[in-house]
């Protein structure tokens, strides 16, 4: 790692911290009784995913007739959260992956829970086809496994196929890397533990003893796992995507899908990692790993994401009206003026107009805008996945098909079961796990710790101007 | 060796390249077996289109790309931002381009754009074309007058100038004090969005509309991703031709190794785009988007095939490893190859709907005439491609004498010498 910083650089670690002080501040919450808001938060995440699986349950048990779907739009709230969640799974993968192979620093700060976010984030949103498809006890059908069902096999041609394959893989490889990265913090836990406690997490660590091969090895598998998860990132929301654009349903078939899902998704995961840090930096007093800097660089995230999706809405709107096509104008002229006009408003507010505050640098580096922000992003983010599916699907070629969809308690009932899930994993997570990368952070100390920033820095800094490179020899 | 100096015999070189590339650009416009040759001339508008579009978004992407490194604070670029904000300004001569390809609008010297044909937006003309005629509001000479000359101005005058301006000035300044740098983030801020909206209109019109019943969401951003890893190709070869005249002793192998990452990650990044948008219309199987690929692959098996083969398949496998990443050799290799690669793209692109309107505006159906300079690059081609490239660099080095190579004035130089990849 370079020694050598620009003084003109944000410090991303304040308060002055030493090694030793960066474990005490992280590790101790999970070696603290927890304190009465987490309990109170954890009765209620528990409540509203007993809820959830209520609803679940009576699904099952009395089938999809308990939803509002009809004839017309066999896609509803179901598909939109599943959407929805899945694109919120993609900011940890992200921030670990592509920001850990473009060398972003300030990804340290953030990146644990993100991965942990992604993490719950796809579970909530698996939940989704798997209770769609009816009987739930068939659904072990849409693996291509060995099967005994004769020349019966899976659809390959399927996009909704290909989803299963995408998002087990990220699934998969996005715990890897969110555990890989929490082997070394286990062992820092470990190290402070005593008796059964000890124990567990030395278990967690793989006998973890920090030793020079480790860290090589670590490292490596780091970056093999990066390599693997970005192009993984990518794929998740592109096929996610084809499930619409492969159709030819009027404003579904558009070719600038995949990238422009891949962007909304980006988009609102980031919300969501704002919304969670917010809090948690607060209720854990991590204001000096999580700092406004952070904060900061993820609004920037959020407007250029949020940007590329209005590029992308107003690219769609366009070519609707440069392809002469009938079918797809009305489409566009239905999500903008129809009967469902008021999400279409409600997406372009949210996600296109109101991110735009944040030219403002001091919006930026608003606790308080930025928390309204990241739950107004998300909101739009939803908005955005009903007007694709819902709107769309409201009104058909046949006028006499055309109907008006909205949600049973049922189907409310099981997407705030998908938030009393999420939270109630997310709860766990930051009282058994430390919730910032305590080995990444501490390998930015030297170089992006306070006492080591800015003015600080412009000594060594200058010195560095005016020496070659230490490599010079080699290059040709 | 801070100070480029441009040598005369590298202007020789490039001039007779220049002389070259005249000579086969005025030869195409006699040599063409395109339907109405002797009158509009296709193939040497076609092939003017082709390289002025080309290297214009060549020097639009370089000024994009100067915006978003000093927006996301990359450090590592501080070493080469020279390199970009010289193509950037190419930009002018971009304008001069385009703005012959405007006035051969209006003056109907070519049938680039059926839309600009005499009366086809006409109700009850004989070559009134109803598709068309809906989309007037956006393809019609005066629009296409007004972006065109429009944007690109804002685009040099208004970003390409100034920040280049601010960037030398950055050079005496010193390092103390960074208001220069601090003014030089609000142009770059705000180039981002205006780029981003703007050059998809510019797209549209410039390349879309040659085949104007045909559209896709994706085209805008497909093309932007080739002209960057066009443009990422030429840095790395401009690197390593100034290197090997000792200059840019700053820049190691760790930048070599980061150009070479992102070439390899835009290449993958474009077949990622281009298998988007191919999949998505092969798959839904719309007779009047799959005319778009099936004509290409079926009638131009050499374009189609030799755009993934050269854009996908040899970056990929040459750039997989480490070590090519990083020795000048294979880089050089997998940029030049990158390079033609992607003027191979906006051939493939433009040529075969130019053929596909002329043959169709007469009537004719089923497959398109074979016709030698719109199949595959020919000879001629070749040379005018060389002639454009010997004109960018002609204005490139002209613009490398008038700074300084190391601009130790920036704040993140010290940073960006002492870069790790």
């Amino acid at each position: 790692m370079s020694a050598v910083v620009s003084p003109i650089r944000e410090p991303l670690i304040t308060g002055s911290k030493t090694y030793h002080q960066i474990t005490e501040d992280i590790v101790s919450p999970t070696e603290r009784v927890p304190n009465a808001s987490w309990v109170a938060g954890f009765i209620l995440s528990i409540a509203t995913l007993s809820f959830g699986l209520f609803c679940i349950g009576y699904t099952i048990w009395v089938g999809i007739g308990t939803w509002d779907l009809n004839r017309t739009i066999g896609w509803g709230w179901d598909i939109t959260n599943f959407v929805w969640w899945i694109g919120i799974g993609h900011a940890g993968t992200l921030i670990s992956a592509i920001l850990l192979l473009f060398r972003q620093k300030w990804r340290t700060g953030v990146n644990r829970a993100a991965e942990a976010m992604t993490i719950f984030a796809v579970m909530c949103a698996g939940l989704f086809p798997l209770i769609h498809m009816g009987r739930i006890w068939l659904a072990f059908f849409i693996f291509p496994y060995p099967n005994t069902r004769g020349p019966l096999w899976v659809n390959f041609n399927s996009p909704l196929l290909w989803d299963v394959f995408a998002i087990s893989t990220y699934f998969t490889v996005s715990l890897l890397f969110w555990y890989t990265g929490l082997v070394p913090d286990f062992a820092t836990v470990r190290d402070r533990a005593k008796g059964l406690r000890k124990n567990i997490y030395n278990f967690l660590s793989f006998g973890w003893t920090g030793k020079a091969k480790h860290w090589q090895r670590w490292e490596s598998l780091s970056l093999i796992l990066a390599g693997l998860a970005t192009p993984l990132v990518l794929s998740v929301h592109t096929i996610v995507s084809f499930d619409f654009a492969t159709s030819v349903i009027p404003g579904w078939h558009t070719t600038i899908f995949p990238p422009y899902f891949v962007a909304g998704a980006i988009f609102s995961g980031f919300a969501m990692v704002l919304t969670l840090m917010i809090i948690t930096r607060k209720i854990l007093k991590l204001e000096d790993y999580i700092t406004v800097n952070h904060i900061e660089s993820m609004n920037k995230v959020i407007l250029l994401t949020g940007t590329i999706v209005g590029t992308a809405y107003l690219t769609e709107l366009f070519i609707a009206w440069y392809s002469g096509y009938i079918y797809e104008q009305f489409a566009f002229y239905n999500r903008a003026l129809g009967v469902y006009w008021w999400s279409y408003f409600g997406m372009m507010a949210c996600n296109v107009l109101s991110p735009q505050i944040f030219w403002i640098k001091k919006y930026r580096r608003s606790i308080f805008i930025t928390f309204f922000m990241s739950i107004f992003v998300n909101i739009g983010m939803w908005f955005e996945r009903f007007v694709i599916i819902a709107t769309t699907l409201a009104r058909d070629y046949l006028p006499s098909s055309w109907s008006y969809y909205v949600p049973t308690w049922v189907e409310i009932g099981i997407y705030l079961g998908t938030f009393g899930l999420f939270m109630t994993l997310y709860l766990i997570f930051v009282r058994v796990a430390p919730v910032v990368a305590i080995a990444e952070v501490k390998s930015i100390l030297k170089t992006s710790g306070d006492q080591y920033a800015q003015e600080n820095a412009r000594s060594n800094y200058d010195k560095m101007l005016n020496e070659k490179p230490h490599h010079e020899e080699h290059a040709h | 060796m801070n100070q480029f100096t441009f040598e005369g015999r590298e202007k020789s070189v490039l001039i007779g390249g220049m002389i070259l590339g005249l000579v086969c650009l005025v030869l195409s416009f006699f040599i063409d077996g395109s339907p109405h040759a002797s009158e509009i001339h296709s193939r040497f508008w076609t092939n003017f289109l082709h390289n002025a579009v080309f290297f214009t978004g060549i020097a639009f992407v370089s000024l994009f790309a100067i915006c978003a490194a000093i927006s996301a604070y990359a450090g590592w670029y501080a070493v080469i931002k020279r390199i970009w904000e010289a193509y950037s300004l190419f930009l002018i001569v971009g304008l001069v381009m385009m703005t012959v390809i405007v006035i051969g609008v209006w003056g109907h010297f070519h049938h680039l754009y059926h839309w600009a044909g005499e009366g086809v937006t006409t109700v009850g003309s004989e070559t009134y074309d109803a598709v068309i005629a809906g989309k007037s509001g956006f393809l019609n000479p005066t629009f296409y007058t007004v972006a065109t000359i429009g944007f690109l101005s804002v685009f040099y005058f208004l970003f390409a100038v100034p920040i280049r301006r601010m960037s030398i000035s950055e050079d005496k300044a010193g390092t103390a004090d960074y208001a220069i740098h601090r003014k030089i983030k609000v142009y770059a801020a705000a180039f981002l969005p205006i780029a981003a909206f703007s050059s998809c209109a510019l797209i549209w019109l410039w390349m879309m509309s040659i085949e104007p019943h045909w559209y896709s969401t994706m085209y805008a951003w497909y093309t932007t991703a080739s002209w960057f890893v066009s443009a990422l190709a030429l840095t790395l070869l401009t690197i390593i031709y100034l290197k090997s005249r000792g200059f840019l002793v700053d820049v190691t192998d760790e930048h070599i190794h980061d150009l070479g990452k992102l070439l390899f990650a835009f290449s993958v990044f474009w077949t990622y785009l281009w298998f988007s948008q191919f999949m998505l219309i092969w798959y839904a199987n719309v007779g009047e988007e799959t005319t778009y690929f099936k004509t290409r692959r079926d009638e131009y098996p050499v374009l189609f095939f030799g755009n993934l083969i050269m854009n996908f398949g040899l970056p990929f496998l040459i750039l997989m490893r480490n070590d090519t990443k990083r020795k000048f050799g294979t880089v050089g290799f997998a940029a030049a190859l990158v390079l033609f690669g992607h003027w191979w793209d906006f051939f493939y692109m433009i040529k075969p709907g130019v053929i596909k309107e002329l043959s169709h505006a007469e009537g004719a159906h089923g497959a398109l005439p074979s016709v030698a300079g719109f199949d595959y690059p020919h000879l001629l081609e070749l040379g005018i491609f060389i002639g454009f490239l010997s004109l960018f660099f002609y204005f490139v080095f002209n613009q490398l004498t008038k700074a300084t190579l190391r601009p130790a004035g920036d704040p993140y130089y010290a940073e960006s010498i002492h870069h790790h990849s």
